[in-house]
């Protein structure tokens, strides 16, 4: 386990440009959103007191008026975003399953508040982009002394999309079932926790129930791991099959692959509660503070496109050595 | 290798929750003196109520079939100032008979039956049924359960038994007293919708009793139980004896003056206490006790019991100080606190009984994750001990005037609150249970902070103009109607009103109503008579644009500057015939001024009211301006040597209604508000990169 994380992140750190280009890729589609909303914002607090205000601190009382007034995607922007908050904002999203696209909405489970149809387009056009990079960035990792090129990644991306789409959809669909039977779950936990005589007891089973969600769709996103890296590693056709030998793979070697893929999401928690310490410590203001708060984010975007790229890596590496 | 990692998400949910600062002493804060200015014509404080309902109550709580037996003597004297032979009780509980109740058949968190907490059960049912009536006075003892009928005043609706009629053989002269025994037997509903009820091994037990309507203006105000409407009763003494299984922690009205272990298994406990209107009390196993004490020079010593569930043992202290918070603030803002005692109820999970006030006892609520900046449950508990003073002492009715209690207490804990604690904060819960406002983990946005009147404005942009304040509450068009209605907006007119008047002014007047009144049923007449006497001037006209309007307030800025024209075109000559200007070049002078500015100030809403503008030129100069509101606009212009750098309507926020205070303000041209916007959207685009980064763990 130790070696396959330290694999991956070598395999990261040698062909860091590929981090640079995701990275470069999820900035430019969030910033098709990020401008407009700017856009938006200076229109209304020009020449108000407010901006002043917003500038030192947060004005909540104009934000609550311009709130109100939106619609589309910047009713979507609000204090619940700040600090650490967009961590929780997007697992509740997540749980919630507004992701992708809305697929897994359910009005008896979902407490998420809904979010702009138009971002979550952008988000299922993202997935299908990176479903489309997965294959080229696997051909990478998978050897990673050689280097890459954008020719390359290119290449390896169109040769392995159609398995690497086809096998999304067999992982949405997996998904999808989680979701279903998270339906009657769901209801039959809070109930009990409505019953609870405690409000311990009503936690540990409510946060329980979510914690499971999310160890089942974290447990499904391991075995799509493995199995994009067996249709890299052993040009696989079949997407269905990878994930079924990727199935058996992990349930082989659970300590290795569950420890490998924690160590990662526990590096993840580590940059974002990193983040958060900075965040809290750094008052922005001015342009230059700006600045920094923009670059400081940018690393942890990229830190997590990194940790990505490395779990990769990593999987590739544990599947090449032990299968 | 990672042994730091895990550590890492339980540092992402401490910072997340992070509460910043914990509340301090009220002391330490800028809470109001309790010593009246010495110039202050003060009414005397009243020591007791008028007393003409008292009541002597005997019930048994049957803890496993969820009943109560009881037999109560109420001795009634008419003070209505006519005969009276048609007596009216309200039979709260019989809102949850069934599912055709008027208040069953309302929306709302009141809502007897509501089904959004869950589905109902047959444990949500629950009544009062009245087996006997007697009534006695000096000819003798009567059985008048033969002439007993339900009333529906408000809304005619036949299945709703709330109401109960009785007719006596013979009228009560004013003045007179006669008595009424009662019997009757209850079941108590499942406590998670409506206030009263048992969940596990708590009963919260309130409104339980028959009881007859308060009177005011020389008649009963006799109403249904509508899911918004509240209670009106009069004032009396109160001895009741409950019988309960041993082995509960019991809370109530008053205080306990006797305790007998009864050889069935169970215990008698005796309650007694004067001047209140109600009588309230809960018994549960799992309670944890804890005792506090308000002392404060000047106030009478008031202990504080706090009944806490373990899960909340956090919490203890910061109920307790909120107590004294509110004993203290609400003292000095009105009259102090008459009682010996204060109970404070930590509601059990499950349990919709928070946030209540009944006299000396009130309930509280919080989550078991309240960092202190949310002031939770500090807020709560300010506001329902602050119904001690207004509607307990000062015992408006609350099915007709609810403001006079509800908006007159949002007023003050806000102020409490703020004052004592600082300005709270803001946070979004997550992964709490559907329904439940303080369930899930309370994550706190950094650096936001609210004003006192933040939460309450975009409920007035809401609902502003939907009703007009002053009327019943069952008559409000929804929920969040009557919401604003009885919390905020009267709240905000109360800031308003102390905006223009000052603070001073505005503690005379509370301090006058609170004595002239206590123990007495006010009406909003009788505020606004008590404000122009202690002005010395007529302020109908503000409640006639508050209260008795249903406009929104809303004054906006706008500023057009320019240099000061130099003359082109035709002039009059040395002749006095036209003569031609030539156009001039360019000039060095461009830009230096002088400059010509026209502020104009208009009213958006339809609320006048008198308000400031202030001027400020980049010299530093400041101008301040009034203006009366009457138009729907005024202009200002200036000829000036230099620019002007702001104007702001309204600078010292004396206009609480003001529905957007953003529109309040202009400045010249700073290149901040793109700062400002940019900063925002950096928020905004970090968590979209994320939230689109985490699409791929769906891959």
């Amino acid at each position: 386990m130790i070696r396959a994380l330290r694999e991956g992140l070598r395999a990261a750190g040698r062909n860091w440009g590929l981090t640079l280009l995701l990275l470069g890729l999820n900035l430019g589609a969030a910033a098709a959103l990020a401008l407009p909303l700017a856009g938006l914002l200076e229109a209304d607090l020009a020449q108000r007191d407010a901006a002043q205000n917003t500038l030192t601190g947060f004005d909540y009382g104009w934000w609550k008026e311009w709130s109100e007034q939106q619609s589309g995607f910047a009713k979507d922007f609000g204090p619940e975003l700040f600090g650490v908050g967009f961590v929780f904002r997007n697992l509740e999203l997540l749980l919630g399953g507004q992701l992708p696209a809305g697929l897994f909405v359910s009005k008896a489970t979902s407490e998420a508040a809904d979010v702009d149809p138009l971002i979550l387009v952008l988000g299922a056009g993202y997935l299908v982009l990176q479903t489309f990079l997965a294959g080229g960035l696997l051909g990478v990792l998978r050897a990673p002394e050689s280097g890459w090129t954008v020719r390359g990644l290119l290449h390896g991306s169109g040769f392995y999309f159609g398995r690497m789409f086809r096998l999304l959809l067999v992982v949405l669909a997996v998904d999808s079932l989680i979701f279903a039977l998270n339906i009657p779950f769901a209801a039959w936990v809070d109930g009990r926790a409505r019953e609870a005589v405690s409000e311990n007891t009503a936690v540990v089973l409510v946060f329980g129930r979510h914690a499971l969600l999310l160890f089942a769709l974290l447990s499904v996103h391991l075995l799509a791991g493995y199995a994009k890296a067996i249709i890299v590693v052993e040009e696989r056709s079949s997407a269905l099959l990878a994930l079924v030998s990727s199935l058996g793979f992990c349930l082989r070697r659970i300590g290795r692959t569950v420890g490998h893929y924690a160590a990662v999401a526990a590096l993840a928690l580590l940059l974002a509660a990193a983040w958060a310490l900075l965040d809290v410590a750094w008052p922005v203001s001015g342009y230059r503070t700006q600045l920094v708060s923009l670059v400081l984010a940018q690393a942890l975007v990229g830190g997590r496109i990194f940790l990505r790229l490395a779990l990769m890596g990593g999987q590739v590496a544990l599947y090449r050595r032990s299968a | 290798m990672i042994r730091g990692a895990p550590a890492a998400g339980v540092v992402l949910l401490l910072l997340a929750a992070a509460p910043t600062a914990r509340p301090q002493a009220a002391a330490a804060h800028g809470l109001p003196p309790l010593a009246v200015e010495p110039t202050d014509p003060l009414p005397p404080l009243p020591t007791q109520s008028a007393r003409n309902a008292n009541y002597t109550i005997e019930a048994r709580l049957d803890t496993e079939r969820h009943q109560i037996e009881g037999e109560l003597t109420l001795t009634w004297r008419n003070d209505t100032g006519a005969p009276q032979d048609t007596f009216p009780f309200h039979l709260y509980w019989n809102a949850f008979r069934n599912n055709l109740s008027t208040s069953a058949r309302g929306g709302g968190r009141r809502a007897a039956l509501r089904e959004t907490v869950g589905p109902l059960d047959e444990r949500a049912y629950g009544y009062t049924h009245v087996q006997m009536v007697h009534f006695i006075d000096d000819q003798g003892e009567v059985d008048v359960s033969r002439t007993r009928r339900f009333v529906q005043p408000d809304d005619a609706n036949p299945d709703d038994r709330t109401l109960m009629e009785v007719v006596s053989p013979r009228p009560v002269a004013p003045g007179q007293t006669a008595r009424f025994r009662v019997w009757w037997t209850s079941r108590i509903p499942y406590g998670d919708r409506g206030r009263a009820g048992w969940v596990h091994d708590m009963n919260f037990i309130v409104q339980w009793f028959p009881k007859i309507s308060g009177t005011q203006g020389g008649r009963f105000v006799a109403h249904q139980f509508h899911p918004q409407s509240e209670f009106f009763s009069d004032f009396g003494s109160y001895d009741v004896r409950l019988t309960l299984p041993k082995g509960h922690v019991v809370g109530a009205t008053g205080q306990q003056t006797e305790r007998v272990l009864n050889p069935d298994g169970t215990e008698s406990l005796l309650f007694h206490e004067d001047d209140v209107h109600d009588f309230a009390w809960t018994a549960g196993r799992r309670f944890l006790e804890r005792r506090g004490r308000f002392e404060d020079p000047g106030y009478p010593p008031v202990d504080i019991r706090l009944l806490l569930q373990p899960e909340h043992e956090h919490l203890g202290e910061r109920y307790i100080e909120a107590a004294r918070i509110a004993l203290r603030s609400y003292g000095a803002w009105s009259a102090p606190y008459p009682y010996k005692q204060l109970t404070v109820v930590d509601p059990a999970w499950s349990s919709a009984s928070g946030g209540m006030e009944y006299p000396t006892l009130i309930t509280g609520g919080a989550g078991r994750f309240s960092p202190p900046i949310l002031h939770s449950p500090e807020n709560v508990t300010i506001h329902e001990a602050g119904h001690q003073f207004w509607y307990l002492l000062v015992a408006n009715n609350e099915f007709e005037e609810a403001w006079l209690d509800e908006g007159f207490n949002r007023y003050h804990d806000r102020k409490a609150s703020f004052l004592a604690l600082g300005p709270r904060g803001w946070a979004r819960r997550y992964f709490g249970l559907a329904g439940r406002n303080n369930s899930g983990w309370p994550v706190v946005a950094p650096g936001v902070r609210l004003t006192m009147v933040d939460d309450a404005l975009p409920q007035l942009r809401r609902s502003g103009r939907s009703d007009v304040m002053a009327r019943p509450t069952w008559q409000y068009l929804d929920t969040d109607s009557w919401n604003l209605n009885s919390y905020n907006k009267p709240a905000l007119s109360l800031h308003t009103l102390e905006g223009l008047l000052g603070e001073a002014t505005m503690n005379r007047i509370l301090r006058t109503y609170a004595r002239r009144y206590r123990f007495q049923h006010p009406t909003s007449r009788d505020f606004i008579t008590v404000v122009n006497e202690v002005t010395g001037s007529d302020w109908q006209w503000f409640f006639d644009e508050t209260w008795y309007g249903s406009g929104l307030l809303d004054y906006a800025v706008a500023v057009r500057e320019e240099e000061l024209r130099k003359p082109r075109g035709f002039v009059e000559g040395p002749d006095g015939a036209p003569a031609s200007v030539p156009s001039p070049s360019a000039s060095p002078d461009a830009g230096k001024g002088p400059y010509e500015v026209e502020v104009t100030v208009r009213r958006l809403g339809e609320t006048r009211l008198p308000v400031e503008v202030q001027v400020e030129w980049s010299d530093g100069r400041v101008r301040r301006e009034t203006w009366d509101g009457r138009d729907r606009w005024t202009r200002f212009r200036y000829r000036e040597p230099v620019k002007v750098a702001r104007v702001v309507v309204d600078p010292d926020r004396k206009l609480a209604l003001d529905v957007n205070p953003a529109n309040n303000s202009w400045t010249s041209e700073n290149g901040i508000p793109r700062r400002a916007a940019r900063k925002l959207s950096a928020r905004f685009l970090l968590w979209l990169q994320n939230l689109l980064e985490l699409h791929t763990v769906l891959g």
